[in-house]
This record gives C-alpha cells, sequence and structure tokens, in this order.
C-alpha cells in the first residue's frame, strides 16, 4: 500500500506540537517553558554583550570609554531596564532549576526502577521525585524574582 | 442526559480537500465507550464513517484516536469520563490521514522494526540447533516487564512533541521497546542499537516532556525506558542484570553437550 | 562529533551556567550593591583584578555555547532536510565563534585598551 503522498493529508502537529501542551502533562509545560525560556534567555545574553561592550566604547571602540558606558547606562538603567532584569531573572532562575531536574531524569538518577505494575498503572517517571523538582523550580524562579525586585526597585 | 453530542472528524479523500468536523446525535448508554458511540454513529447513521477497532478491551492497540484533544483508546474511555458532555473524536496526531479516524501507521511500525525488537544473539548456530531454552529470572523480568505491554497503539508517538516535527526521530514506542530489548539479560545487540541510537535524531531528541508515559493505556511508561537507557547510549555499552539469571541460560553448545 | 559527545557538552555547560550565573549574579546584585556594581570605575578595578576577566570569560563561552547549541537542536527537530542540517550546523559554529569573539574583545580590550 502505498504511504507517501497520494492525497493524504499530512497531519503533523508541526510547530503547535512544541508550544500547545494543553490536555498534557505537568512536565510537558515545563518542556514548553523551557524552550521558551532558553531561547528568551539567548537573545538577552545576546544584547547584554552589546550593551557592555559600551564600556570599551561599542563596537567601534578601542578601550574604556567613560562616556560611552554613561550613555548606554542612560538607555538601560531606568525602570522599564530594571524590570526586564527581574524577568530574566525571573526566567533564568526557572531555566536553570529545572534544567538540573531535567539532568538528573535523563542520567536516570531520580527514578523508581521498573517493576510489576499494577492498575490504574500510574507511571514510575511521571510521579516521581522529579515531579516535586519542577514546583521547586517554579517556587524558586519567584522567589528569586522577588529579591531582585527588591534589590532592583527596592 | 439520554443523548451523546458526537463530532467525528471526517475526510474522504476520494472528495474532501481537507477534514472538516460533523456532529451525530447518539443514544446514550450506561457505561458507554467512545467505541460504542462511534460504532452506533456508523451502524445508524452513516455507514461510510472510518474507524479501526477489534478487541474492544485494550489488548489490541487498533482504536487509537485524539478524543477531545487527547490521544486515548476509544474502547477505554468511557463517554462519562469526558467532561462537557461532548465527544469530539479526531484521528491521531502525527501520523497521515488515511480516512476519518483511520491514520497511516507504516513509519511506526518501520522505525519500530528500525531498532531490532527482537532478542538478537551473537552465534547463528544457536538457532538452528538450540542444546536449551533461553532461560531468566523473574527477578530479571521484573526489570523490563512493563515494557513487554505495548500493544503498539501509537499514542504515545502521537503525542511525543518531538515526533511533531521531526520525521526521522524514533518515536518513544520504538525508543521504550529498544530498551526492552537491550536491557533483557538474554540479548546480545545491545550494542548495535545503542549505536543506532547515537545519531543527530535519536535518543538525543527525547526531551522528557513525559507525554508518552502520561496517555499510555498499559502502563509502559516509555519515558522511564528511555531516561534509562540514555547513559548507556553515551558509553556504548548495555546494562547488564545482577546476572543471576546467566548461569541458568547460558547456552550448553551444540548437540550432543550437556545442558546445565 | 558524535551526538552523544555534543549532549555530554551540553549537560557540562548546563550545570557550569548555573554555577556560574548563580555566582555572576550574586557578584552584581548583593555581594557588591547593585548601584555599585554598575559604577564605570568600579568595573574597571575588578576587570583589571584579573581573576574576575577569566571569570567573564569561562561565563561568556559556558553560556553561549550552550544556547547555541541548544538552539541548533531546536532547528535540527524543525527540519530533516539535508541542506537545512547541513547550514544549521555551520551557522552554529558560526555563531559562537562570533558571540565568543566579541563578548572576548570587551574582556580583552577592558584590560589592555586605550583612550578615554
Amino acid at each position: 500500500m502505498d504511504s507517501a503522498g497520494s492525497g493524504r493529508v499530512k497531519n503533523k502537529r508541526g510547530m503547535k506540537g512544541w508550544l500547545n501542551p494543553y490536555h498534557y502533562n505537568l512536565e510537558r509545560w515545563a518542556y514548553v517553558f523551557q524552550r521558551v525560556t532558553g531561547v528568551a534567555i539567548l537573545l538577552y545574553v545576546l544584547g547584554h554583550l552589546g550593551d557592555t561592550s559600551f564600556f570599551v566604547g561599542g563596537p567601534t571602540g578601542v578601550g574604556p570609554s567613560e562616556s560611552s558606558w554613561k550613555f548606554i547606562s542612560g538607555i538601560v538603567e531606568n525602570s522599564f531596564g530594571h524590570l526586564i532584569l527581574v524577568l530574566v531573572v525571573l526566567v533564568v532562575f526557572f531555566h536553570g532549576l529545572n534544567g538540573i531536574r531535567l539532568i538528573l531524569s535523563e542520567f536516570g538518577l531520580i527514578f523508581q526502577k521498573p517493576s510489576a505494575i499494577e492498575y490504574p498503572y500510574r507511571p514510575k517517571s511521571l510521579k516521581s521525585f522529579q515531579r516535586y523538582l519542577v514546583w521547586v523550580a517554579i517556587a524558586l524562579a519567584f522567589v528569586a524574582a522577588a529579591w531582585a525586585s527588591l534589590i532592583l526597585f527596592g | 442526559m439520554t443523548e451523546v453530542k458526537l463530532v467525528i472528524q471526517r475526510f474522504n479523500p476520494m472528495v474532501d480537500i481537507e477534514p472538516r468536523l460533523v456532529q451525530y446525535i447518539v443514544p446514550k448508554r450506561e457505561g458507554m465507550t467512545v467505541l460504542d458511540a462511534l460504532l452506533y454513529a456508523r451502524d445508524y447513521v452513516d455507514h461510510s464513517i472510518a474507524l479501526r477497532f477489534s478487541c474492544r478491551q485494550a489488548s489490541c492497540g487498533s482504536c487509537g484516536m485524539k478524543i477531545n484533544g487527547r490521544p486515548r483508546l476509544a474502547c477505554y474511555t468511557q463517554v462519562d469520563e469526558l467532561a462537557g458532555g461532548e465527544v469530539v473524536a479526531q484521528p491521531m496526531d502525527n501520523f497521515a490521514i488515511v480516512k476519518d479516524l483511520v491514520v497511516d501507521l507504516e513509519s511506526f511500525f518501520t522505525k519500530h522494526r528500525e531498532l531490532m525488537p527482537f532478542i538478537v544473539r551473537s552465534d547463528p548456530g544457536e538457532l538452528e540447533q538450540p542444546a536449551a531454552e533461553f532461560l531468566t529470572t523473574p527477578k530479571e523480568l521484573e526489570r523490563f516487564l512493563q515494557y513487554t505491554y505495548c500493544i503498539k497503539c501509537g499514542l504515545c508517538t502521537s503525542s511525543c512533541p518531538t515526533v511533531a516535527t521531526d520525521s526521522k526521530f524514533p518515536g518513544p514506542q520504538a525508543l521504550a521497546q529498544a530498551y526492552r530489548y537491550t536491557v533483557d539479560e538474554r540479548d546480545e545487540g545491545g550494542e548495535r542499537r545503542l549505536a543506532a541510537l547515537d545519531t543527530t535524531h535519536g535518543i538525543w531528541r527525547c526531551h522528557f516532556a513525559g507525554s508518552c508515559s502520561f496517555v499510555c493505556p498499559k502502563g509502559v511508561d516509555p519515558a522511564l525506558g528511555i531516561q534509562l537507557l540514555r547513559r548507556h547510549v553515551l558509553t556504548g555499552k548495555p546494562p547488564r542484570g545482577k546476572g543471576e539469571g546467566a548461569q541458568v541460560w547460558k547456552p550448553a553448545g551444540r548437540p550432543g553437550a550437556q545442558a546445565d | 562529533m558524535k551526538e552523544s559527545r555534543l549532549m555530554l557538552v551540553q549537560y557540562a555547560t548546563a550545570v557550569l551556567a548555573v554555577a556560574l550565573v548563580s555566582v555572576h549574579l550574586l557578584m552584581q546584585g548583593v555581594v557588591t550593591p547593585y548601584a555599585t556594581a554598575i559604577l564605570f570605575g568600579n568595573i574597571l578595578s575588578i576587570y583589571r583584578s584579573g581573576l574576575y576577566a577569566v571569570f567573564l570569560e569561562s561565563l561568556l563561552v559556558v553560556v553561549l555555547v550552550h544556547g547555541f547549541n541548544g538552539v541548533r537542536i531546536i532547528l535540527h527537530e524543525w527540519n530533516q532536510s539535508t541542506s537545512w542540517s547541513n547550514w544549521v550546523d555551520i551557522v552554529t559554529v558560526v555563531a559562537i565563534v562570533a558571540s565568543v569573539g566579541y563578548g572576548t574583545r570587551t574582556v580583552i580590550l577592558a584590560i589592555f585598551g586605550g583612550g578615554a
């Protein structure tokens, strides 16, 4: 039976398959946020490389330049810039702590061993210690963001 | 409630350009499953509805489909367990639609076969002239027993976010079965399977979203198997059991030799 | 490079990044009060202290390798055609080299650069 093409609707979930975790489990939501925060952090880091380079006069600079640094400070050191920093702290903490959870899981270090199973078949991978770590990551991310707000706005 | 509002995604490749949702009203029976509702609609309302089913008891894996947004077995889903009183039946995601609720599982089985889902032995002579059975202990069996419950329904692969875009990714079913055979102490093909998984689109594209284990109707827990397999792909060496069964199963050799 | 080696790099840079980023955030906002930490003179003296420059350089490499490798993985999952796959690998390496290069330039100019 020909299964290649032949007018079949492809039915692939595509990008929505990654980005839409509705109807699924907590770990699926964590996966979506891990990806989104990862890309967001990378974009922030590239911007951060840009603004910190003004310490030496920007892309065309030759060395430490106080005037250039004052210039960029004027742009980023304000309420809006500080709000961005608080959000960055929030996502960085979530991404990092969830990442630790993923490393522990992906090396199989925090799971119960496979064994004979009974109905109603609650999967061990989804009920182990790793589930608590998702909540720990979320909680600590908000704690860190609150602390950052105190430092930047307090 | 004496009626069920059943919405089925219809698509006839000979006639339709794209799928559409069609509503049917089906009388409700106590303990009615989604499969019961679909078959009523097919038998009494529209004979052209296409769907796969067989055992109606969650052991054949034929009736996998997306019900109210989540991959489920139609025979294993009670109408009453679905909130809102409306049942929306669509074909499983990430497989090409053949017609209505029937999907093309060709790639699913191909990927499963590619990872050698059988006991691989290094000595071909054993198969031709076996001197004893391959024995193992109950304790060893427990290391992979739950993975043997796989009914190849495809729900896990349908729910996987990587399968949604990566056509070269084996999918949770193939990977879990790779684990099942690699961890089996009677198997000697572990290195080959692990090498086959160490590619750009191999086991590393699993990110432990866990949706596979979430939707599996048989408790196979593919996510667990895949995470446990990963570090062995890193080292290239298959996991070895405690070896309790090893003395028992070591084949006695060619005919004429005494079994242990 | 075998994918498992690349993943080992991803995991190693992940762990290092958690450690180094934590230190960076603590230094920038807690150990030194934020208002002092962003002063020109303060930054100049710690760049020229040597250790901080090494620390910043390590942070730069670890975070960018981890980040761009992550994006490479996302892009590989998106499309599997041969040309896309090859371009993704090439662009990833170029992106890492370029961004690490730009950041290193900032560090080097801060320590050795001349000018106002």
